[in-house]
C-alpha cells in the first residue's frame, strides 16, 4: 500500500487543505470556501476508497495510525457530515468574522477528528482529541455568544485532563501507549481496568453530553456559527460514543466488572459500573426531552435533543449487549445523519430570515418547501418514527432493553421516545407551519447549494430506514472484532431477542397505504383554496397573521408542572459563585498590595529559607 | 408477498365495516343513555360517505400532505394487524411497529391541521401530544412486562400464548393491575372522556378538526375508525388473548369499546394537566409495580 491513498496522508492532506484554505480565503472568501468542500469531499472519498485496507497499521514520524474497523466507521461518519455541512461555508462567508480562520479551523478540526479515531496510540488520540477542542473551541465565538465558548471549553478540559490522567496512570503500569495493548493488559486487572473506565468513560460522557455534562450542549451548539451547530451535534458529539466504546467494548470493561454483577443470574445481570452509566444515560434522556421541550430557540432545542440522544447511545453501549450496541451504532449513525439535517434546515431558515427565535418565524412552508420536507425528514428519524433510519436503532434499543428487563431505565427511554413527539414538533408547527408573518413574505427557498446537502442526508436518512441492513452489516462485523456477537441479519429482516422487524416490508406497506390514501383524495371532489387568515375565529375579526400563530410557549401547561425542578444550571452557577469567592480569598491573601500582608509573607518565607530542611 | 398484502387488504375492509358499525351502535346506546332515540346504526357511514362528497376548503399543500399521511400511516398499521388469526405478515407484527407506524399518522394529521393556520389547532395538537406522553408512557411499561414474561413482542405469538388454556392465562388475569392500567391508557388513546381535552369542541372548538370540511374530513373521520380499531384490538389481543372465532372478537371488541363509551358518558372532562398529573401518579406506578412483579418474581409469566 502505497503512502497517497492512506490515513496519515489523509490527515496531513486535511491539514495541508487547512492552510490552503486560509491563505485562499485572504484572497477570496468563495475560494477559501471551495476548499473546505473539496478538501472534506476529497478526505471522504479517500476514506471510503481505504474500506479495503482495515486493520493496517502506518506510522507518521511519532505517531501511528491503525484503521480499525470502528474507526473507519466513525470516520466515514465524520467525513460525510463535514462534507455536508461544508456546501453552507460557501454562503456563511460574509456573515462570519474571520473567514480565513474559520475555513483553516475547520479542516483543522476534521484532520483532528479523522486522526483521533485512527490513532494507533493513546498519546497521538488525546493530541487528535486535543486539536478538535481547540480548533471547535475557536470557532464557536463566531457565532453569537464568547460565553459559550468558555463553557464549551471547562466541560471539555474536564474531559480531556481525564482521559489524560488515565492515559498517563496506564502508561505509568504497563508501559506502553498502544491502544490494544494498553487496553488488553488493563483488562486483565481490576484497577487498572476501573481506572481506565472512569477516565476514558468521563471523556466520552462530557464529549457525548450526558447528565451532569450535558450544559455545554445547548450553549454551544445553540450559539455556534450556524453552520458549526451540524457538525458539533452531528459529528463532534459523537467521538464520545467512540471514547465509550473504548471504555466499555474494546477494553472489554463488562467482563472484567462482570463478577461483581447487579441481580446475578437471569438475563439482568450487569456489572455496577455499566449500571451506572446506563443511569446516567437514563437520566440524560429525561432531562434532555424535558428541557427541549421548553426550549423556545430553534437550535438549542435541537441541542437539547441531541442530549437525550446521547443517552440512548450511551444506554446502548454500556449494556453491551450485540443488539445494543449495534443499537447504539446505528443510533450514532442515524441520529447523525438526522440531527445535521435538522440544523442544516435551522441554517437555512436563518440565512433567509435571521433568526432562530420561533416565536417570530411561521409559516414559511409556503415560502420554503424544501427546507421543511428536510427538517420533517430528519424529526421522523429523531422520534423514531418508519420509515426512517431512526426507528431501526430504537427498535433494536428497546428489544434489547426490554430483554433485560429493565424496566425504569426502559420507562425512561419509552418517556424520551414519546417526549422526542412534542419536541420535534414544536419547530415543525412554529417555523414552518402556522400563519406567514408579513415580513417574511419576500422569503425565498433556500440556495442551490444548500439544497444538495440537505436533501443528500435526508436521501440517506431513508435510504438506511428501508434498508437498514447495508449498515448493519459492518456494523455486526464491529461487533464481531469486538468480541460480541453479530447482529442476526437475515435477508431484510432484523432479528432481535423477541422479535423480528423487516423495515422494507414497513416502508412497502406504509407506501401502498399513503398511496391509497392519494387515491381516495384524487377521486374525490377538489376542495376550493383558501388563505391562510381564512379560518374559524369564533367570529371575531382578526387581521394579524402573527396573531393567529400560535408558537410562543407552546407546550406552556405540561412545562408548568416541571418549572420549578431541580436544576444542574443553578448547582453549577453556585459552583463557579464559590470558585470566584475562593479565587477572591486566594488573591486577598497572597496577591495583594497591602505592605503589611506582603511584609507577612516575605518574613514567612524567610523562615522557611532558614529552617531549611528540618520543616 | 402478494398474499400477505391482500390478506391486509382484507383486514382493512373488516376493520372499517366493522368499527364503522360500531361507531352507529355506540352512538345509538350513547342516545339512549341521555333518553334519546339515537341515530340509525350504519348513522356513521352516511356521515363519512357525504363528507367525502362535499367540496371542502383546503389551506395550502400541507392540508392536504398530512391528511393523506395520515390516513396512509394508519392504513398501513392496520394492515399489520392480526385478526382472528388472520395475519398479513406472520411474525412482522411487532409491537413496536404499532406504536411508532401509528405515530406516522398522527404526526400527518397534527401537521395537516396546524398548516390549516388556525391556532386552535395546534393548541388541540399541543394537547395531544402531551395527552400522549402521559397515556403511553405507563402502558409500554406494562407492555414490557407481557414482553418479557412472554419473550416475544409478535401481537399474534402473544395471542397464541393467552389461548393455550381458556380464560386462566389471559393476560387480563395473569396481570390483572397492568391490565388496568392499560385500560386507562386505552382511555386516553381513544379520546374519551375524562381524557377528551385535545378535542374539547366547547373550549377548542374540535382542536385539531376545527378547519376540517368536505373529503379531508371524511378521510379524517376514516382514520378516526382505524385508530380506533387498532387501539381496541391491541388491548383485546394483548390482554384479552385475542380471538379464535370471529365472534369471540366480535364480543370482545364490544365489551372493550362500548365500556369505554359509558365511563366516557359518565365523566367530565380533565384539564390537560390534570390528565398528564393523573397518569403519572396513579398508573405510571402501578405500571412500575407490575413490570416489577413480571421481571423480578416471575408472577404472571
Amino acid at each position: 500500500m502505497d503512502f497517497i491513498l492512506s490515513v496519515p496522508a489523509i490527515v496531513v492532506g486535511l491539514f495541508a487543505a487547512a492552510v490552503l484554505a486560509y491563505l485562499l480565503t485572504k484572497a477570496n472568501k468563495i475560494l477559501g470556501a471551495l476548499i473546505t468542500v473539496l478538501g472534506s469531499g476529497a478526505a471522504l472519498a479517500a476514506m471510503l476508497m481505504l474500506k479495503g485496507d482495515i486493520n493496517s497499521v502506518q506510522s507518521l514520524g511519532a505517531l501511528g495510525f491503525k484503521l480499525t474497523d470502528y474507526g473507519w466507521f466513525f470516520s466515514v461518519l465524520m467525513l460525510l457530515i463535514f462534507f455536508s455541512v461544508s456546501f453552507f461555508n460557501l454562503y456563511w462567508m460574509k456573515k462570519i468574522i474571520h473567514p480565513a480562520a474559520y475555513n483553516f479551523l475547520y479542516l483543522v478540526a476534521l484532520a483532528g477528528t479523522v486522526g483521533a479515531f485512527t490513532a494507533k496510540d493513546f498519546i497521538g488520540l488525546f493530541i487528535f482529541w486535543e486539536t478538535i477542542v481547540w480548533a471547535s473551541m475557536f470557532i464557536i465565538p463566531f457565532g453569537k455568544s464568547r460565553n459559550a465558548s468558555v463553557v464549551y471549553y471547562a466541560f471539555s478540559a474536564f474531559g480531556s485532563l481525564s482521559m489524560l490522567f488515565g492515559i498517563l496512570y496506564l502508561y505509568s503500569k504497563t508501559g506502553s501507549f498502544d491502544i490494544q495493548y494498553v487496553l488488553e493488559q488493563a483488562s486483565m486487572n481490576t484497577t487498572y481496568a476501573l481506572v481506565a473506565f472512569i477516565t476514558i468513560g468521563i471523556a466520552g460522557l462530557v464529549k457525548i453530553g450526558v447528565f451532569p455534562f450535558h450544559l455545554w450542549l445547548p450553549k454551544a451548539h445553540g450559539n455556534a456559527p450556524d453552520t458549526f451547530s451540524p457538525i458539533l451535534s452531528g459529528g463532534l458529539v459523537k467521538a464520545g460514543g467512540f471514547a465509550a466504546f473504548l471504555a466499555v467494548i474494546v477494553m472489554p470493561s463488562y467482563k472484567v466488572f462482570a463478577s461483581n454483577a447487579l441481580f446475578l443470574g437471569r438475563e439482568l445481570a450487569m456489572p455496577v459500573p455499566n449500571y451506572i452509566l446506563v443511569f446516567l444515560g437514563a437520566v440524560s434522556i429525561v432531562v434532555g426531552t424535558l428541557m427541549a421541550i421548553k426550549s423556545e430557540d430553534f437550535k438549542k432545542l435541537i441541542a437539547y435533543s441531541s442530549v437525550a440522544n446521547g443517552g440512548y447511545i450511551i444506554i446502548g453501549i454500556a449494556i453491551a449487549d450485540s443488539l445494543s450496541v449495534g443499537g447504539a451504532f446505528m443510533h450514532m449513525f442515524a441520529h447523525a445523519l438526522a440531527s445535521a439535517a435538522a440544523f442544516l434546515s435551522a441554517a437555512a431558515v436563518v440565512h433567509r430570515t435571521g433568526t432562530t427565535k420561533m416565536s417570530e418565524l411561521g409559516g414559511l412552508i409556503h415560502r420554503m418547501p424544501l427546507t421543511y420536507l428536510v427538517y420533517l425528514i430528519a424529526i421522523i428519524s429523531m422520534a423514531g418514527i418508519p420509515p426512517m433510519s431512526g426507528f431501526i436503532s430504537k427498535w433494536m434499543l428497546f428489544q434489547s432493553m426490554i430483554g433485560k428487563g429493565m424496566v425504569f431505565t426502559a420507562a425512561a427511554a419509552f418517556f424520551g421516545s414519546i417526549g422526542s413527539f412534542l419536541y420535534v414538533f414544536r419547530p415543525l408547527s412554529a417555523v414552518f407551519l402556522g400563519q406567514l408573518s408579513p415580513k417574511h413574505e419576500s422569503v425565498k427557498e433556500a440556495p442551490f447549494l444548500m439544497q444538495v446537502p440537505m436533501i443528500g442526508l435526508s436521501l440517506l436518512t431513508l435510504l438506511f430506514g428501508v434498508f437498514p441492513n447495508i449498515v448493519l452489516r459492518f456494523i455486526s462485523d464491529i461487533l464481531k472484532t469486538a468480541g460480541l456477537d453479530g447482529l442476526t441479519l437475515n435477508g431484510l429482516v432484523i432479528s432481535g431477542t423477541n422479535g423480528q422487524l423487516n423495515p422494507s416490508l414497513v416502508s412497502l406497506i406504509f407506501g401502498i397505504g399513503f398511496f391509497i390514501a392519494l387515491i381516495i383524495f384524487i377521486i374525490h371532489p377538489k376542495s376550493r383554496k383558501v388563505d391562510l387568515m381564512d379560518t374559524y375565529t369564533a367570529s371575531e375579526f382578526i387581521y394579524t397573521p402573527e396573531l393567529l400563530h400560535y408558537s410562543y410557549a407552546f407546550y406552556a401547561p405540561f412545562e408548568r408542572l416541571y418549572e420549578n425542578a431541580p436544576s444542574t444550571e443553578k448547582w453549577y452557577a453556585a459552583l463557579i459563585k464559590k470558585i470566584e469567592e475562593a479565587g477572591q480569598l486566594v488573591s486577598y491573601t497572597f496577591f495583594n498590595n497591602k505592605p503589611r500582608i506582603i511584609v507577612f509573607w516575605m518574613v514567612c518565607a524567610v523562615i522557611a529559607l532558614l529552617w531549611g530542611g528540618s520543616l | 408477498m402478494i398474499t400477505g398484502i391482500l390478506t391486509g387488504f382484507g383486514i382493512l375492509l373488516f376493520a372499517f365495516v366493522w368499527q364503522t358499525s360500531l361507531d352507529g351502535i355506540n352512538r345509538k346506546i350513547v342516545g339512549r343513555f341521555q333518553k334519546r332515540i339515537g341515530p340509525k346504526w350504519y348513522q356513521q357511514f352516511r356521515d363519512i360517505f357525504k363528507a367525502l362528497s362535499k367540496t371542502g376548503v383546503t389551506h395550502g399543500w400541507v392540508f392536504d400532505f398530512g391528511v393523506m399521511m395520515a390516513l396512509g400511516g394508519i392504513m398501513a398499521t392496520v394492515m399489520f394487524l392480526p385478526v382472528v388469526g388472520y395475519s398479513a405478515f406472520p411474525g412482522m407484527d411487532n409491537f413496536f411497529i404499532f406504536v411508532y407506524l401509528l405515530a406516522v399518522g398522527m404526526l400527518g394529521m397534527a401537521m395537516s391541521s396546524v398548516g390549516s393556520g388556525n391556532p386552535l389547532a395546534g393548541i388541540g395538537v399541543m394537547r395531544a401530544l402531551t395527552q400522549m406522553v402521559g397515556y403511553e408512557v405507563p402502558f409500554m411499561i406494562v407492555i414490557l412486562g407481557i414482553i418479557f414474561g412472554h419473550n416475544t413482542s409478535s401481537l399474534s405469538e402473544l395471542a397464541a400464548i393467552q389461548q393455550a388454556s381458556g380464560i386462566m392465562t389471559w393476560n387480563l388475569v395473569k396481570m390483572p393491575i397492568g391490565t388496568v392500567v392499560a385500560y386507562i391508557s386505552l382511555l386516553g388513546m381513544l379520546g374519551k372522556k375524562p381524557f377528551e381535552t385535545f378535542i374539547a369542541p366547547a373550549e377548542i372548538a374540535s382542536g385539531p378538526m376545527v378547519e376540517y370540511g368536505g373529503k379531508q374530513l371524511g378521510m379524517l373521520m376514516i382514520m378516526h375508525e382505524f385508530a380506533t380499531f387498532i387501539e381496541v384490538t391491541l388491548f383485546v389481543t394483548l390482554f384479552l388473548g385475542g380471538a379464535t372465532t370471529l365472534f369471540g372478537f366480535i364480543a370482545k371488541y364490544f365489551v372493550v369499546y362500548i365500556l369505554a363509551s359509558l365511563i366516557s358518558n359518565a365523566l367530565a372532562r380533565f384539564k390537560i394537566d390534570q390528565v398528564i398529573k393523573f397518569y403519572y401518579k396513579v398508573p405510571i406506578t402501578l405500571a412500575i409495580v407490575q413490570a416489577l412483579m413480571v421481571v423480578f418474581l416471575g408472577w404472571g409469566v
